[in-house]
């Protein structure tokens, strides 16, 4: 019998000379935790698809500084659009965490191999332009899909979440497509009947 | 004699190779189908082991670019109210915008010498590397230690490949630029993140619950 308590004591000494790699999970209210599943899901996913704008602004970065396209302008634009769409993925990511989410499934939210653009050649800085545009709007009407889902949940209307996405993100994106438009337009009318030299000039006023 | 006509060989092939771009021009000029495309396709800035390397610094660019997203989910992690930790989390989030500097940097190297990124040639050890990424503090700092490791070798590895002496892999161009750009910072965080995690193994071996350790390191990470 003493034995056995002996063993007891020196296995309770083993097991607390141990590391203690984990810490206890604590037990907090979940009333505070009002956002809609299905919102959620949404967020989560656009988390995506601005890392995914934000890989096609890289490869387009990539093809403007290729030494046999050498636009050193737009390859700059397109650098700095690509960091910007991450500070976008970012900024949703912090709203969804002061929301009380992300608790879970965290590792999921980002699928690196989703992320690899299609398109990395273009045939001219208008072209690219014209694609970036386009990406916007689409990112546009995504965040507009966002807005229908958060506020049309049955049992919550999440008015927060839709005023900080009209407010901030629709804001941002109306001002970043229609500066685009404008880049494009000048763009146009430059290399209308001066082509490559259109190019050029314009591409030194981007850097 | 041999070695003469060995050296007058390589002389020539020297400057043949150095005269591509303009022998390209007067060909063309000279050349009135050729002109009217208009193309000179031999005046690139490839010169060196450029075209021998470009694939692994692809790899290298998509590695930085894949691990600062895994970095920003571990971020991610600390941030929320469960785990709470400020400092894991600006720990991680520093790592990952690092990262992502360092891959647009890749990219624009690349470029620089007249090479192209490809976003889908990727390193085999990101494959194999799947695991969750909500870890436990000691666990996620063992896991940032690995990754910055596997990052390091990556360098070494294609730096070993440019010193390599065969005409089309010698480049001591992209050495530098791996020593200048990497290899200095890698050691920095290499050997912090290793403090840390011995710090850490030493603080959570002990017999009391390791919440209030865990609390004062985090703290010390916010500053």
């Amino acid at each position: 019998m003493k034995s056995v308590a002996v063993f007891v004591v020196l296995c309770l000494g083993f097991v607390n000379a141990n590391l203690k790699c984990e810490h206890k999970i604590p037990d907090i209210p979940q009333a505070w935790i009002d956002m809609d599943n299905s919102c959620t899901n949404v967020v989560r996913d656009h988390v995506l698809e601005e890392l995914k704008a934000a890989l096609q602004y890289l490869a387009m970065g990539a093809h403007f500084s290729r030494d046999q396209i050498n636009r050193p302008g737009f390859a700059n634009l397109f650098f700095k659009a690509a960091s910007e769409e991450r500070e976008h993925a970012i900024k949703l990511i912090h709203y969804l965490l002061m929301r009380g989410q992300l608790t879970s499934g965290v590792t999921g939210l980002i699928n690196n191999y989703k992320l690899a653009p299609n398109v990395t050649v273009w045939t001219s800085g208008s072209s690219a332009l014209k694609d970036a545009l386009n990406l916007e709007a689409s990112v546009t009407s995504k965040i507009r899909e966002l807005i229908k889902v958060c506020e049309a949940a049955p049992a919550f209307n999440d008015y927060h979440l839709v005023d900080y996405l009209t407010g901030d993100f629709l804001t941002e994106q109306y001002e970043g497509q229609r500066d685009l438009a404008g880049k494009l337009s000048t763009l146009e009318k430059m290399t209308g009947q001066h082509g490559e030299l259109g190019e050029f000039l314009f591409d030194k006023e981007l850097l | 004699m041999k070695v003469v006509l060995a050296v007058f060989a390589a002389i020539l092939a020297v400057a043949s190779a150095a005269e591509e771009c303009y022998t390209d021009v007067v060909e063309t000029c000279n050349n009135p189908s050729l002109k009217q495309e208009g193309v000179l396709t031999k005046c690139d800035a490839q010169y060196g082991g450029i075209v021998s390397a470009e694939s692994d610094l692809q790899k290298l660019a998509n590695s930085l670019i894949h691990r600062s997203f895994d970095f920003l989910l571990m971020a991610t992690h600390y941030g929320n109210y469960i785990k709470n930790r400020p400092g894991f989390e600006k720990l991680f989030r520093g790592l990952s915008d690092d990262l992502w500097e360092d891959g647009i940097e890749s990219v624009k190297y690349i470029t620089s010498r007249g090479g192209q990124m490809n976003f889908k040639n990727v390193h085999e050890s990101l494959a194999a590397d799947a695991g969750s990424l909500e870890l436990y503090e000691l666990h996620s700092m063992s896991k940032a230690l690995d990754i910055e490791k596997s990052l390091a070798k990556q360098v070494f590895d294609l730096h070993k490949e440019t010193a390599n002496h065969r005409v089309d892999h010698y480049d001591p161009e992209i050495g530098h630029h791996l020593e200048e750009k990497f290899m200095g910072k890698q050691k920095e965080t290499i050997r912090k993140l290793a403090g840390h995690a011995k710090d850490l193994g030493n603080l959570l071996n002990e017999e009391r619950d390791p919440s209030l350790a865990l609390y004062l390191f985090d703290q010390y990470l916010q500053k």
